[in-house]
C-alpha cells in the first residue's frame, strides 16, 4: 500500500525485538496491524479490502 | 562468521531475483549498543543483496547518521528501507522493516524487494484507486514474528 501513495508508510516490526511497542499496541498475536499509532487496527492476516475498510473508517472521522 | 543462508536457499532466491529488471537500494540502519540483532541483520541483508546485480546496500548508524534516518523516518535498529532508484536518485516508497527479517519475514523481504524493483504493488485496482485518493498521512505498523 505504501507503494501506491506517498502518504502511506508501512513498517514491518519484529514484535519480539520491540516488545514495549508491541505491548503498547496490545499486540497479542501476529500479524497485527496498527494504523496511525492505534487509531485503527486489523488483527490477523486479512484480505486487502478489510484493511481498506479500516482505513476508511478511521480517516472518515 | 559463517553464512546465515545455506546454498540451497541462496540458489532459490537467486532464481526468483533473476526476473528483477530494476535496481533496489537497501538502506541498513544499525546502532552500536543495545541491539541484539543488528549484526545478524546486517549480515543477512549483505548475503541477500549479494544474490542479484540489481541490489545494492548502504550501511548507516541510527545515531551517527541521524539526518539520513530522519529523512527515511527510521527510528529503530536494526532498520531497513527498501528504496527504488531513478537514475542515481533513490525513490522512497515508505517500505520499512524493523528487526531481523528471518523466518516468515525472510520471504516477505524477498517479495518486497521484487515489488519495489518492479514498481508494482500487486494490489487490486479498487485498492489502488482508494490509496491514490488519500490526502493525509497513514502509518501502517505490521507486527510480526519470525515463526
Amino acid at each position: 500500500m505504501a507503494m501506491e501513495s506517498e502518504w502511506v508508510q508501512a513498517e514491518a516490526i519484529e514484535a519480539t525485538e520491540f516488545q514495549e511497542l508491541a505491548a503498547r499496541h496490545y499486540v497479542s498475536g501476529v500479524p497485527n496491524t496498527t494504523i496511525n499509532d492505534g487509531a485503527g487496527r486489523v488483527v490477523g492476516s486479512v484480505p486487502e479490502g478489510k484493511l481498506v475498510q479500516e482505513l476508511q473508517r478511521i480517516l472518515a472521522g | 562468521m559463517a553464512d546465515l543462508l545455506n546454498d540451497q536457499i541462496k540458489g532459490q532466491v537467486r532464481d526468483v531475483f533473476a526476473e528483477m529488471q530494476a535496481p533496489v537500494q537497501v538502506l541498513f540502519f544499525g546502532q552500536k549498543d543495545n541491539c541484539a540483532y543488528c549484526d545478524d541483520t546486517q549480515q543477512l541483508v549483505t548475503e541477500v543483496v549479494g544474490l542479484s546485480d540489481q541490489l545494492e546496500m548502504s550501511v548507516y548508524d541510527l545515531a551517527k547518521n541521524a539526518d539520513v534516518a530522519a529523512l527515511y523516518n527510521v527510528d529503530k535498529a536494526p532498520g531497513l528501507v527498501l528504496a527504488g532508484k531513478s537514475g542515481d536518485a533513490l525513490v522512497d516508497y515508505g517500505v520499512r522493516y524493523a528487526g531481523i527479517p528471518s523466518g516468515h519475514e525472510f520471504s516477505s523481504l524477498i517479495n518486497d524487494l521484487l515489488r519495489v524493483s518492479s514498481g508494482d504493488s500487486g494490489l487490486d485496482v479498487k485498492t489502488r484507486e482508494y490509496l491514490k485518493g488519500l490526502e493525509e498521512p497513514v502509518l501502517l505498523q505490521v507486527f510480526v514474528t519470525p515463526t
